[in-house]
């Protein structure tokens, strides 16, 4: 049999194909190899993404629920807590030890309790509530600070360019 | 010249190109990127180790330099093509022959060139062949390293079960090769400063094979920090265990039926699970709690709570008659009879302004009062059923009773004193009264006491009170004796009823207090002065004494 992380990964993706949560896809871009997936995200309803479909890359450790995925999307987003190059900076994606915003307490850290699921939908929240607090797209959180319309109007932008128009 | 050097160039990346073709076919995104990342640091690296051998610069020199990127790279292409046998869910038998034959051929290759770098060295003298040398028992300690980790991960995947010794073993490999790498670069580093100049571009990979030692180091530590902890310190999950929770290990998301650990905080987990995150992490995965920090488990089930006093529910006073605790809030549904309650709380109130502190409590009072209030025995009975309260609620709940008790018992203590100063008080009374046989007070004689004064009756309570604390004098001061009789006269009584017996000194204060003021002038007997001053200074120390007792009490009323 192979490693219990693609055991484990194995499993995930069959509970996600089966209960599918609202508003998420995902999967391994290809059977052969579990540890890369790609995951479809729509934008939550009633937020400045409402309507755009976001695609993310999820890349998974060989030791993966010992260790968290890293998850970057690969569209143009605006979001404060999105780099500009599409990673995602959120808690539960940095292994307890390694702090780059220096403000975690390692209870909001990964550990294998965490799931694709959880991961994807603490997205979403994310992008429904973003926090200014630990910005990783300086330019969007400044933005969403100061000049919410403004942050609006790029937000449906990207939302547009989501959907291919 | 530069036209050789392009042709050998592009010779070598068509070989290149064949060769990955042959071991390797398509090259991943993650490889391909891999690759390129580490051949940049290998480009520079070699361009610095360039500078140290300038002197030797020659197309030979170039064309091994080159040979050596060029096998590098296909070491860690082979390095990352083993990794991916972790994560590939089906490993076809072409797989295992690329890897093996690459990885025999890569291990001859850098077995050959150690031995022709050992042998120049040896007849030529040092020279940019000690690099070569140097670098190729590296690249062989990678391709040892790679086999190794292939035979593992070959054995794990023939068996059903996921393996668990494969992590242990791969810690250990790592550790040793981790060390067999530092020795070689400290090696290297002491003969390159001493047979040429400071080796900079081995500093990076170096710095890297040190680090990673370091971490193998740590990791072999700390896993068995974890074995051990978890072989002593944490039970087996039992089948009930099992049965309790949800049954399926949080780490792989796999049912549990056998080898299951149960951690302090009542998690489970399989034991080869929480022993690759405690090699991580010394935490649950669950809940975190630091496995570390605690020294010894705490046992895995609090013992199940068993109150030394029988558990009362918070709110069991409210149906009591009598509650009469300090520290007991008055209760809103209090009947009128029970308005004490508030009072006792300021048992300093003055007991003087009798129709304030007892409201009509008498008439709905039997004539014989119940002893209920003094006699501990008499709280009511506990709930039959505490099944319905979690261990927490019992646990408060003991806690209150705890401290209601311990309030209680000191109550009855200053009781005590307090009876006992009025009983000596009585005593004095008494033997002064039938000594002088004043004209206000008389001998005892209760079923006419009230009608028989022939004072004014604004005096009568003052004489009621008197001719109560005498009869309870002479009928001996049992407690509930002095209760019952308060029953002769209305007003005199409440007090008693209201303010318990903690205020029967107040009773007796009153007592005092008035007859100072309103009888002593009744007592003009020249005859009798002595002894008037004898009562006055008794008077006056016991006024003082129940002063004093009633601050003590105030002091406990304070600290409930």
């Amino acid at each position: 049999m192979a490693g219990s992380a693609l055991k484990r990964l194995m499993a995930e993706y069959k509970q996600l194909t089966l209960n599918p949560p609202e508003g998420i896809i995902a999967g391994p871009v290809n059977e052969e190899n579990f540890f890369e997936w790609e995951a479809l995200i729509m934008g939550p309803e009633g937020t400045w993404f409402e309507g755009g479909i976001f695609p993310a890359r999820l890349t998974f450790p060989t030791d993966y629920p010992l260790s968290p995925p890293k998850m970057k999307f690969t569209c143009e987003i605006f979001h404060p807590n999105i780099y500009p190059d599409g990673r995602v900076c959120i808690s539960i994606l940095h292994a307890p030890g390694d702090d780059p915003m220096g403000y975690e307490t390692s209870a909001e850290r990964w550990s294998p309790v965490q799931s694709v699921e959880k991961i994807l939908l603490s997205v979403v929240s994310m992008l429904a509530e973003p926090n200014d607090e630990s910005a990783a797209n300086v330019d969007a959180a400044k933005t969403w600070r100061e000049d919410r319309q403004k942050f609006q109007e790029i937000a449906q932008r990207t939302v547009r360019k989501s959907l291919g128009l | 010249m530069a036209v050789l050097y392009l042709q050998a160039f592009v010779f070598i990346i068509l070989l290149g190109k064949l060769m990955r073709k042959i071991f390797f076919g398509q090259l991943r995104a993650a490889e391909m990127e891999h690759l390129i990342e580490k051949s940049w640091y290998a480009v520079t690296e070699t361009c610095l180790a360039f500078t140290v051998f300038r002197d030797d610069f020659s197309p030979r020199f170039v064309a091994m330099f080159t040979l050596l990127l060029f096998l590098k790279c296909f070491h860690w292409l082979a390095e990352d093509r083993v990794d991916y046998m972790e994560r590939s869910p089906v490993i076809s038998f072409l797989f295992h022959t690329r890897v093996l034959s690459l990885l025999v051929g890569l291990g001859a290759v850098d077995l050959y060139f150690i031995n022709h770098a050992y042998y120049s060295t040896l007849l030529r003298g040092a020279s940019v062949q000690l690099v070569f040398g140097f670098e190729y028992a590296i690249l062989l300690t990678v391709v040892l390293m790679t086999f190794f980790k292939y035979l593992l991960h070959s054995v794990d995947l023939q068996s059903e079960n996921p393996w668990e010794g494969k992590a242990v073993y791969l810690l250990y490999t790592e550790l040793f090769m981790g060390l067999i790498r530092v020795i070689l670069y400290v090696l290297f580093m002491f003969i390159m400063i001493k047979v040429h100049t400071f080796p900079l571009f081995a500093v990076r990979p170096m710095y890297l094979a040190m680090r990673a030692f370091k971490k193998a180091l740590h990791d072999v530590i700390m896993s068995r920090r974890a074995i051990r902890n978890m072989n002593t310190l944490y039970p087996d999950a039992t089948a009930e265990d099992l049965a309790s929770s949800d049954n399926v290990c949080i780490i792989c998301r796999e049912e549990m039926d056998t080898n299951c650990k149960k951690l302090p905080c009542n998690h489970i987990f399989h034991t080869s699970c929480l022993r690759t995150w405690f090699q991580r992490q010394q935490t649950c995965p669950t809940c975190r709690m630091d496995v570390l920090r605690l020294p010894r488990p705490q046992p895995p089930t609090p013992p199940p709570a068993q109150p030394a006093q029988p558990p009362m529910p918070p709110n069991m006073f409210q149906g009591f008659q009598y509650g009469w605790l300090p520290n007991q809030q008055p209760q809103p549904e209090v009947p009128p009879g029970q308005s004490s309650t508030a009072s006792s709380t300021a048992p300093t109130t003055s007991t003087t302004n009798t129709p304030l502190s007892s409201p009509p409590s008498p008439p709905f009072l039997p004539p014989m009062m119940p002893p209920s209030p003094f006699m501990p025995f008499m709280y009511p009975q506990p709930p039959s059923s505490m099944s319905g309260l979690s261990i927490d609620e019992l646990h408060t709940m003991e806690g209150e009773e705890r401290s209601n008790i311990e309030a209680r018992i000191q109550w009855l203590r200053d009781i005590q004193s307090l009876l006992d100063g009025a009983m000596l008080l009585i005593h004095q009374y008494n033997t002064v009264a039938t000594q002088c046989s004043m004209p206000g007070v008389r001998i005892p004689n209760p079923s006419n006491t009230s009608h028989s004064n022939n004072n004014t009756s604004q005096q009568t309570d003052t004489k009621n009170t008197a001719d109560v604390t005498l009869n309870s004098g002479s009928l001996g001061g049992a407690r509930p004796k002095t209760t019952s009789l308060s029953n002769n006269t209305k007003q005199s009584s409440s007090p008693v009823k209201t303010e318990k017996l903690g205020d029967l000194s107040n009773l007796g204060a009153t007592g005092f207090t008035v007859t100072k003021e309103e009888i002593i002038p009744e007592w003009h007997d020249p005859r009798k002065e002595e002894e008037e001053e004898d009562l006055h200074e008794v008077r006056k120390r016991r006024l003082q004494k129940f002063s004093s007792t009633e601050g003590t009490k105030a002091d406990n009323i304070d600290l409930d």
